[in-house]
């Protein structure tokens, strides 16, 4: 990896961290009350991430200029039972 | 230039600019390096490493493609990768976004109107937290394993690209995350 993809990778992992950090998910409470309905920022958060990126991602691919990458292949039992464990791993720790 | 200051040292934005902020890292992270950010994948990279290095040196699941010199893709190849570097720089933009509000915490003690809601279920005691995000992060990470990503990697990554698996892992993580949070608070708080 050259240095200028790392300095952007690490830009990359700046904003994210800087996106998490400003939404509250850095906060126990915010992680564990959208488990509760008292505090939906999680998923605002991610849905609103998830559709500016569609939009992005979409439009540049119809202009050429991105390919997608492979997506995590379609397996309903793992992804579906590892959903599962997740969100007790999410409810408890708070991450 | 006064206003945009001011915005990047507030304590919180709201989630859905703080999200959209995410969907531009995501579209520039496919546009400028190809990939697309998740974090999962880091700690099985960093994991393989020493896995590799202490008990399995030719383990096919650790050792990387390019080493190898075969087609079959490691599920978790070891090495400092891409992934590590983007969490890196996640660990230090969740750091700077904190110390430009003002609210960093560091290793101080005792922390008044922190964690509020968690002290008034697990009471007071540091170890507590600490013991409990790591059974929880060990849990994350074994899940995140199975069901090839996590909320970032696959959720938010897979659900750009309108990946199926995203959608099934979040319905997932919903159906197990209400129950496990309503055992552990009840009708408190």
């Amino acid at each position: 990896m050259s240095l200028t993809e790392i300095v952007i990778t690490f830009l990359l992992g700046f904003g994210f961290g800087w996106a998490l950090d400003k939404a509250g998910l850095t906060k126990y409470h915010k992680i564990v009350n959208v488990f509760r309905f008292t505090d939906l920022a999680v998923l605002k958060f991610m849905l609103s991430a998830m559709v500016t990126g569609m939009i992005g991602i979409y439009g540049l691919k119809w202009l050429g200029l991105v390919q997608l990458t492979p997506a995590t292949p379609t397996y309903i039992v793992g992804n579906f039972i590892g959903g599962l464990i997740f969100g007790v791993g999410m409810a408890g720790a708070g991450f | 230039m006064k206003g945009i200051v001011e915005y990047m040292r507030k304590e919180e934005w709201s989630p859905y600019a703080a999200g959209i902020l995410l969907g531009f890292v995501v579209i520039f992270s496919l546009l400028l390096t190809g990939n697309l950010p998740g974090s999962s994948a880091a700690f099985e990279n960093l994991a393989a490493t020493v896995g590799r290095h202490v008990a399995a040196p030719n383990n096919i699941y650790f050792v990387p493609q390019e080493v190898r010199g075969t087609t079959i893709q490691p599920i978790y190849p070891a090495g400092f990768t891409w992934q590590v570097i983007l969490l890196i720089g996640v660990f230090f933009g969740a750091m700077g976004s904190a110390l430009a509000a003002g609210k960093f915490i560091g290793w101080r003690r005792s922390v008044p109107d922190v964690d509020r809601q968690w002290r008034a279920i697990f009471g007071p005691e540091r170890w507590k937290r600490w013991v409990i995000a790591f059974i929880g992060g060990v849990v994350l990470e074994f899940a995140a394993g199975i069901a090839g990503g996590c909320t970032s990697g696959l959720a938010i990554s897979g659900g750009v690209q309108l990946a199926p698996a995203a959608f099934i892992f979040v319905a997932g993580m919903f159906i197990s995350g209400i129950p496990t949070a309503y055992l552990i608070y009840r009708r408190r708080f």
